[in-house]
């Protein structure tokens, strides 16, 4: 028996002890499609913050708030002082009166908070756009050291890092990177020890036949082959189901990402064809495995 | 073709199911292998086929020593026997084609040879019109000529039967004997075991016999009304034979499986 008609018999005869242990084995596809299905929300989590993290990088600024009644030549002779520094990418100077107007511009419902306080209720400020760190990450040590100088200088009432917050987002998705592929982990080895009883419990059933097989001589291959590939198949499938049930759910709260920030957060992107491809194969290789590790030490 | 070398099988526990066997079957003889039950007819037939393990001696089958064959050779040892089992060992939800044809897609022949191979397999013991029966529609005899159409779907060197007429009515007994003294005829070597005396007396043959596992007889006997063969031999032979690749040989054979 050549190799390709072995593959055709494995799977006619997989089809077969699926369709005959049909309760069992949609557990086993169920098991596995509902441990990767949540590994999967973690993953698409995990890229979705990832992505906006990377934009928001592209955005990051930092906000030299300057005392009230700074007076507007005093505003551009300190914007010129920090274009200096290295690192700068460039200083945006914004006066009591243009930060009145912007706020005006985001919030024209309460564009009433700011008029008529017979002086200027906002700060003038420093827009100050750094040069690209390297990985986006911390700043330089004499960048922060610069920053740590404006925080103390009498002209400054409060320097605004939005990087602090960016790391504290970043931090955070490393945690739910971290806490999925834990859960993902866990809930696969249930996967995998589900589909190792199950095939257990087909061998079992087909005990006699298996028998019967190796007396009429039938090579080991050909006796576990249809196991393996049940194994095989009950993994695609889960992860088939799996990735149906993540496409499901992306799109349910990708239709709220225009009302819902965290909905924008979490579900701008789906997985990309390398994460499906990955979730398949994590899918079919906890299948396989838990076939191997059920036959392993089974002498059928 | 089966040489036996003071071989003793002991099961877990320490009882001896066989006790220093020495003897030898050359190619071509058929063999009536009796004894009491439990005087190790069936333990020497597993050993043959390698589906049990001497504890000790030396067990040569075809030229190959079975006691220590590797795991991985086995399957082509058993390719060479038929064997027909007491219970039958027909798979229940299987069609009586599924049954026969086990070994045909094992060997990887296309549906439709393993269709004509089973076919004239079936048709050899007067079934091939029960193809898509399930065993259980089947009588006992039925049942058992399946069985025996699997053991010869490849046309083994060796056929080997435990107690094949043990459940059968007389004249059905005599009809799967001529079957096997058939086959026989043909040149391959049968070792039938039974405690049936009566059958053995009447058919002749060499008969080994067994007590409490030793050999205590091996003896050629004439028999008192043997069955006359004639009428097989007027058959077509070329339609009886199942249409199996050759081996180098000449003799249908199973090709190696390049599956392993």
């Amino acid at each position: 028996m050549n190799l390709l008609q072995a593959l055709r018999y494995f799977f006619r005869e997989a089809l077969v002890n699926l369709g005959r242990g049909f309760r069992v084995s949609v557990l086993a596809i169920l098991t596995i499609a509902v441990s990767l299905t949540l590994g999967g929300v973690f993953l698409l989590a995990s890229r979705n913050l990832s992505g906006a993290v990377e934009r928001w990088r592209a955005e990051t600024r930092v906000v030299i708030y300057l005392k009230p009644d700074t007076p507007p030549a005093e505003v551009e002779r300190l914007a010129a002082e920090a274009r200096q520094a290295a690192g700068v990418r460039s200083v945006q100077p914004v006066s009591a009166a243009a930060a009145r107007q912007r706020f005006r511009d985001l919030f024209p419902s309460l564009s009433g908070l700011v008029e008529g306080l017979g002086q200027e209720p906002l700060p003038a400020s420093l827009e100050v756009a750094l040069a690209e760190t390297p990985g986006g990450k911390a700043l330089p040590k004499d960048l922060a050291a610069w920053l740590d100088g404006w925080r103390r200088r009498p002209e400054v009432s409060m320097v605004d890092d939005d990087r602090e917050w960016l790391r504290q987002v970043e931090t955070l998705v490393a945690v739910v990177r971290g806490v999925g592929l834990a859960l993902g982990l866990v809930l696969l080895g249930a996967a995998i020890f589900t589909i190792a009883s199950v095939i257990r419990l087909t061998a079992y059933l087909h005990h006699e036949e298996i028998s019967i097989l190796r007396l009429v001589g039938a090579t080991e291959f050909f006796i576990r082959g249809p196991f393996y590939v049940e194994g095989l198949l009950q993994g695609v499938l889960g992860a088939g189901i799996a990735v149906a049930g993540l496409y499901g759910a992306y799109h349910l709260v990708h239709a709220r990402a225009t009302a819902s920030l965290l909905a924008a957060m979490l579900a701008t992107d789906f997985l990309g064809g390398r994460q499906i491809a990955f979730v398949i194969l994590l899918g079919a290789a906890a299948g396989l495995l838990g076939a191997v590790a059920s036959l392993r030490r089974e002498s059928l | 073709m089966i040489q036996f070398f003071h071989v003793s099988k002991l099961y877990p526990g320490g009882q001896a199911a066989l006790s220093d066997l020495t003897f030898d079957i050359p190619r071509g003889q058929f063999v009536f292998l009796t004894g009491a039950s439990g005087a190790g007819k069936t333990t020497l037939l597993k050993l043959i086929f390698r589906e049990e393990v001497p504890s000790e001696g030396q067990i040569v089958v075809n030229g190959r020593n079975v006691s220590s064959i590797p795991p991985g050779k086995i399957p082509f040892l058993r390719r060479s026997i038929g064997v027909v089992f007491q219970d039958f060992r027909l798979i229940s939800r299987k069609t009586v084609f599924e049954n026969v044809s086990y070994l045909p897609r094992i060997l990887g022949l296309d549906a439709k040879t393993q269709r004509a191979v089973a076919y004239q397999a079936l048709r050899r013991v007067g079934l091939a019109h029960r193809m898509n029966a399930f065993p259980e529609q089947l009588s006992g005899g039925e049942q058992q000529r399946v069985a025996i159409a699997r053991a010869l779907i490849n046309d083994p060197e060796i056929l080997i039967a435990d107690e094949p007429t043990g459940n059968l009515d007389p004249d059905l007994s005599q009809e799967i004997l001529r079957l096997f003294l058939e086959v026989n005829l043909r040149g391959t070597t049968v070792l039938l075991a039974t405690h049936d005396r009566d059958t053995i007396e009447r058919v002749g043959r060499r008969v080994v016999t067994l007590e409490q596992g030793k050999l205590v007889s091996d003896v050629e006997l004439l028999g008192k009304d043997p069955p006359r063969l004639e009428a097989a031999e007027e058959r077509p032979t070329e339609d009886l034979r199942p249409q199996l690749p050759s081996s180098p040989a000449g003799r249908p054979g199973p090709p190696e499986d390049t599956s392993a």
